[in-house]
């Protein structure tokens, strides 16, 4: 053999042997959900704009138990009429299309998943569910390529028997549409209506009489990424009267062209009054007095004709036949069997446009729940006036951003209800109160100026771009038009806006064009050509929309749809479009690359979710594609390290969702974040293995993130269940691969400043919302590869000098726990009391420095350390902080003296009192001991308050030393001039109870211990200093 | 609050449940195993626990006291006043004296409940026929990444309490409850850990129990005394006011070392 064929051999040899140990290694580091073990997501709403609700139930016999399905937030519970909701769908898809009680078995309860209001930003479904526990546990049922399920209706005379009204795909042919039927409670189905693969069932209705009459609209409808059609040959109103055996298309009276959606209500006290709104060219609602035999167009007032597609909703009072409900745009109501419509707002209506759901109580009519684009209100009379349910946290964010302030703001903007900006922490929980409302209509980017804090940029839909000024609240319309000679500026519903991390001053806005501006938007300047396909085939939205023309800008197409500059190096800027190009330019917009042929494997035209420029290389970045909008449910995710010539798939099938978002870290470039519509999911190396992250997060869609780079919290954009904070994810950078191999390893997390706590009076009631605020205490982290289970696991916290400080109860979890301390001393001993001195429950905060802390297990001790920083935010100088602290401590140790003096007296009167209680009555020792014990008991009761019962308003030294340590602890800076006399005051109190105390027992207590002893009794001892330590 | 707390301390029903493999009855069998086998268990007539309770930053040594049959009293001190929840198999009662009122109460009907639950020395497992608790064996699921066996047991009153056994040890380490109150539900989950071996039992050193996922309370056992003298004295409901103010005292003399850690072991 000759060398070099040798040696190439060994190169071979030496390649298998790297390739197969490389792969050992990566498949003994798994990671999944677990690995990320107590790093939870923090919700903090809002709920004070709520988000769009597509269903809602409630018991007929109890209507204080509600159920709320959302377009994308889940399921809701209530069991007191609204006061307050709990979440019961969180590890199922959270669009909601239908819901349906059981009413002779309340605790049994369909839900449809899929949202029917087939919008363009609409979510999908997976199927049908089933609880009979009243939501604590589900059952899929089945039709999991259903994707939107419309109405379910449950016959009252036999609970068996279930129609599922499936409307099926919106991007795409599917076979599993139709109406079905089970009359074994969901065992088996039947398809009972049918039409073809491009119609679905839009809605039924069942006649409650005749529960073998049903009524169903059929639709076909198709969306495209840039249209939309409602109506075609498949669409009609279908009857049966045994039970969809079979059907008979309505006619009589109805249009004869093409139909588009129908909604369809019966009459529950007169089924012979049938209502539906049919679109078709001219869209009306039509009303049948003869079971739907014959039809009558009897409205075409605008809340009935409009958008049908969203609207195509009827609803009828269940004691009186001729009072029609319209949800729509807004409410309206006839009472003459659907002829003339008004408002029902009389003195009231103050309520978000855009109705889904309605429910009217059948025992009292008065009793209307109904679910719009912005929640959950109530009415008690009949619709004229509501009270908004302020506790539904399902607002749907497109984008978020965060600004540098303490606590930092988050920024957002959401589907239909408009951009807004709250703080990460407020006093008593972030509330509905906290949040601002910047912008009204559909909302999307919102990005503080990082150079001027008294601007924000916020848009609404189809680029409106607006610069805010929050001092002033003056707005300007800052978005750029074409100059002369260029065609019309194309924005897409979710225009980009971007600013530069690298120039401050610069932002970004793209149509079809991609702007600069470092004047706040005053002037721009266009850095690219048209960087989409501008295919005309796509650029119809004027006459999108089927029989309804629907031209709102949301099938606006050929845009850029997501924009990046690299932080590394700002003449590199990335855009992506929503027709499938992603382009690359390196010399500040000169000249650009489309990149995307280079990725092989991914769809022509799919959408470009996110580009995501690398913090630590200026040549590599990643991005996300999302072709669902033409049925395309996969994940799509790549990675280039050369500028886009090359492309690398790093996605995997662990994955679910469609992908909208990619975030690198900012410390660990192996930490990618990925957002997809089921979720977030988490790759600590760099896109190998990823794991769904469900730490308190459902499996709500994430649609962008951001990481605060001070905090190094992670903060969600989701689109159904608002902002989610992940705080500090310092623990989750330092998870290697020899880290979870350890059995057991150390982490750091940021340093935690010494916060004084605040509060508020403020008793909003239960109905309102509150976010969780992060702990405002120091978190010991710490990785264990499996459940701690056999012996004790401790964490001790030790200060510089090794003194050991507190002794906690450890996290046994698997993956990252994370333990708190409370960084307080222990709470000073106080004299006892019968009642508590609150404040005193407390010890004092330790000063700030590094603390070892130490997790002791059976096997072996973990050492780390945790940073106790002050707090930045304070104003106060290092010499009043310290003044502040020695002040506390002063108190703490005049606290414990007390408590000794008191002590020792308490020990010699009750002493005094048991040795006269052994002496005859009358005895002259006796009568001594006696009154030595009194004189003790009332120096005891100056320095302590002996009352028994509630608020008695007693004060004695105890409780205003422990009163004057409570309010110096309360304040970060110099105590007053008043509580530093104060100070001095009380302890010379202190010292005089002592040197009293003193003269009692040098002088008295000597005599009689003489007398004792020749009586053969004990001589009476004071406690120690020693003593008092010990049984501290 | 202080009710909370001791609703925390309630729960965790140091001795109870452990659970099983295939059949309901394979995996309480497998648990009673683990925790020491039936005759040692039941062997155990009187047990006391030194702990400490842990919550919000505050910390307060409590002790909890067992006796055969049905008895209970769980004590926690803080600024040298004690609280005290205690149940003499027929009686509930408490004294709770931090805002001044230290005469011995009645417990509700309710919230005595918690505590004659807690009374039931060996745990709703064992015996559970006899007890009238209806078991049953949901499956096999992941618990924080811990596979375990999650066993349903429908208690005589109705109560339903999950109990969740670590598939590899067959210990406890989890345990779900709903407790209704004054017509509110409230959800516990408990953690059980730190298993170590006393007198030949299995019991857990360690608990921490959550409410909507949020820590309310800590507890870390420092020594468990198996089979020591409690006088029923201890369980009953004092007479008098002043009587009670002694009675944590009377708690500590009881511990005293007649108190044998081994004297189950055969």
């Amino acid at each position: 053999m000759r060398a070099d064929r040798f040696i190439r051999r060994l190169g071979v040899i030496i390649a298998a042997i790297t390739l197969a140990h490389s792969a050992a290694a990566m498949a003994a580091v798994s990671i999944d959900s677990y690995t990320f073990g107590a790093l939870e997501a923090r919700p903090i709403g809002p709920a004070v704009m709520s988000g769009r609700i597509m269903a809602i139930d409630a018991v007929v016999a109890d209507p204080r138990i509600v159920y709320v399905g959302t377009a994308s937030g889940g399921i809701w519970k209530s069991t007191n009429r609204g006061t307050t909701f709990k979440p019961i769908f969180d590890k199922y898809t959270q669009s909601i299309g239908a819901i349906a009680i059981d009413q002779s078995h309340p605790d049994t309860v369909w839900v449809g998943t899929g949202e029917s209001c087939v919008r363009n930003s609409v979510s999908v479904g997976t199927g049908l569910y089933r609880t009979t526990d009243g939501g604590e546990t589900w059952e899929f049922i089945g039709f999991k390529d259903s994707e939107r399920i419309s109405r379910i209706v449950i016959d009252p005379s036999n609970t068996s028997i279930v129609y599922v009204a499936i409307l099926g795909h919106l991007w795409n042919a599917n076979e599993e549409r139709g109406l079905y039927k089970t009359t074994d409670c969901g065992k088996t189905w039947t398809r009972i209506l049918y039409v073809d693969q491009n119609t679905g069932c839009a809605d039924v209705a069942i006649d409650l009489k005749n529960p073998g009459t049903l009524y169903a609209g059929m639709w076909e409808f198709r969306r495209l990424p840039y249209f939309f059609t409602s109506g075609g040959k498949g669409s009609g109103l279908y009857k049966t009267t045994d039970g969809g055996t079979t059907w008979t298309r309505l006619s009589k009276g109805l249009p004869s062209g093409e139909l588009g959606r129908i909604g369809v209500a019966v009459a529950p006290s007169a089924p012979s009054h049938v209502y539906a709104v049919v679109e078709s060219e001219k869209n009306a609602l039509y009303r049948s007095v003869d079971y739907g035999q014959s039809w009558t167009s009897v409205s075409t007032s605008i809340n009935v004709q409009m958008r049908p597609f969203y609207f195509a909703h009827v609803a009828v009072d269940p004691l009186d036949s001729n009072r029609v409900y319209k949800p729509g745009l807004t409410l309206s109501v006839s009472d003459d069997g659907g002829e003339a419509f008004t408002t029902p707002f009389r003195g009231g209506g103050n309520i978000h446009p855009d109705h889904h759901a309605l429910w009217i109580n059948p025992n009292d009519t008065k009793e209307i729940l109904i679910g719009t684009d912005g929640g959950v209100y109530a009415s008690h009379d009949k619709g004229n006036t509501w009270n908004f349910l302020q506790n539904l946290p399902v607002s749907q964010f497109y984008h978020v951003a965060c600004d540098d302030d303490r606590p930092y703001n988050v920024y957002g903007g959401i589907q239909d209800n408009g951009s807004w900006y709250g703080p990460s922490r407020s006093p008593n929980g972030i509330e509905n109160r906290d949040w601002q409302p910047l912008l009204g209509g559909d909302g999307f980017y919102v990005l503080p100026d990082r150079a001027d804090h008294d601007v924000i940029y916020a848009e609404y839909q189809g680029g409106n771009l607006i610069r805010l000024h929050k001092s002033t609240r003056e707005t300007k319309d800052i978005r750029p038009f074409p100059k002369e000679g260029e065609p019309e500026l194309r924005y897409n519903w979710n225009t980009p806006v971007a600013q530069s991390p690298n120039n401050p001053k610069a932002i970004y806005i793209g149509s079809q064009y991609l702007y600069r501006s470092t004047d706040k938007g005053d002037s721009w300047q266009r850095i690219s050509g048209d960087l989409t396909t501008n295919d005309p085939k796509k650029l119809r939205q004027d006459e999108s929309g089927g029989l309804t023309i629907d031209n709102s800008t949301a099938e606006n197409h050929c845009t850029i749809i997501t924009i990046n500059e690299s932080p590394r190096d700002s003449s590199v800027i990335w855009a992506g479009t929503d027709d499938g190009n992603l382009q690359v330019t390196q010399d500040g917009g000169k000249s650009w690359t489309n990149t995307v042929a280079k990725i092989t494997g991914l769809p022509k035209c799919t959408w470009c979710s996110s580009v995501e420029p690398s913090h630590h290389d200026r040549a590599t970045a990643y991005a996300t594609f999302d072709g669902h909008r033409t049925g395309d449910m996969k994940p799509h995710v790549y990675k280039t390290t050369d500028f886009g010539k090359t492309w690398t798939s790093i996605a995997s099938d662990s994955i679910k969702g469609y992908a909208h978002v990619i975030r690198e870290d900012l410390v660990n470039p192996g930490l990618l974040f990925l957002g997809t519509e089921f979720g977030l999911y988490v790759s600590v190396d760099g896109g190998a293995q990823w794991a769904h992250f469900t730490g308190k997060l459902p499996n709500v869609g994430v649609f962008d993130m951001v990481i605060q780079p001070r905090e190094s919290d992670l903060i969600l954009a989701t689109h159904g269940r608002g902002i989610m904070i992940i705080d500090d994810i310092t623990p989750i950078r330092q998870l290697t691969p020899k880290v979870l191999e350890s059995d057991a390893h150390m982490l750091s997390a940021r340093p935690t400043p010494i916060t004084i706590p605040s509060y508020e009076q403020n008793f909003p009631g239960d109905e309102v919302f509150a976010g969780d605020n992060p702990p405002e205490v120091a978190a010991i982290t710490y990785y264990l590869k499996q459940r701690h289970m056999f012996g004790d696991l401790k964490v001790e916290v030790f200060d510089a000098n090794g003194k050991l400080l507190n002794t906690l109860p450890g996290g046994k979890r698997r993956g990252i726990n994370r333990v708190l301390w409370f960084m307080r001393m222990k709470p000073p001993k106080v004299p006892p009391s019968p009642e508590l001195a609150g404040g005193a429950l407390f010890g004092p905060m330790v000063p700030a420095g590094t603390y070892t802390v130490k997790v002791e297990r059976p096997s072996d001790t973990l050492i780390g350390q945790v940073q106790v920083v002050l707090d930045p935010s304070l104003p106060h100088s290092a010499a009043d902080r310290e003044l502040q602290q020695k002040t506390v401590w002063k108190l703490y140790e005049m606290q414990e003296r007390l408590a000794f003096i008191n002590d020792a007296i308490v020990g010699v009167r009750d002493d005094a009192k048991s040795r006269s209680d052994s002496l005859k009555k009358g005895d002259a020792l006796e009568k001594t001991l006696t009154a030595f014990s009194r004189r003790l008991d009332s120096l005891h009761k100056t320095l302590v308050a002996t009352k028994e019962g509630f608020l008695t308003g007693e004060v004695q030294l105890r409780e205003r030393v422990v009163d004057l340590y409570g309010s110096v602890s309360g304040y970060g800076g110099r105590p007053t001039e008043s509580q530093l006399s104060r100070m001095d005051v009380l302890e010379k109190n202190i010292e005089k109870a002592n040197t009293d105390f003193e003269a009692m027992t040098s002088k008295d207590l000597a005599q009689i211990n003489t007398q004792l002893q020749t009586k053969n009794l004990t001589p009476i001892k004071v406690m120690t200093k020693e003593e008092f330590d010990k049984k501290k | 609050m202080f009710r909370r707390i001791l609703l925390a301390l309630a729960i965790p029903v140091l001795l109870c449940s452990l659970a099983s493999a295939q059949s309901v009855d394979d995996v309480i069998a497998k648990n009673n195993k683990a925790r020491g086998g039936l005759d040692k268990l039941k062997a155990a007539k009187t047990m006391k626990i030194s702990a400490k309770m842990f919550m919000q930053g505050m910390e307060a040594p409590a002790t909890l006291m067992f006796k055969r049959p049905g008895k209970v009293r769980i004590e926690f001190t803080l600024q040298g006043m004690t609280g005290i929840q205690a149940y003499d198999g027929t009686t509930a009662w408490m004294i709770m004296p931090f805002m001044g009122k230290t005469e011995a109460e009645k417990m509700t009907a309710e919230d005595a409940k918690d505590v004659e639950e807690q009374s039931d020395f060996d745990g709703p497992l064992v015996d559970y026929k006899d007890k009238g608790n209806k078991v049953e064996l949901v499956g096999k699921e992941d618990m924080e990444g811990t596979p375990v066996y999650k066993i349903r047991v429908t208690l005589k009153s109705g109560d339903i309490r999950d109990i969740f056994i670590d598939g590899e040890n067959f210990l406890e380490v989890k345990e779900s409850s709903k407790r209704k109150t004054q017509g509110a539900e409230i959800e516990i989950d408990t953690y059980m850990s730190d298993y170590k071996e006393v007198g030949g039992l299995m019991l857990p050193h360690a608990m921490e129990s959550k409410v909507k996922d949020q820590t309310v309370s800590q507890i870390t056992i420092s020594k468990i005394d198996l089979n020591g003298d409690l006088p029923d004295s201890l369980f009953k409901m004092p007479a008098k006011a002043d009587s009670t103010a002694k009675a944590p005292a009377k708690a500590d003399a009881a511990a005293k070392p007649e108190a044998k850690p081994d004297s189950t072991k055969k």
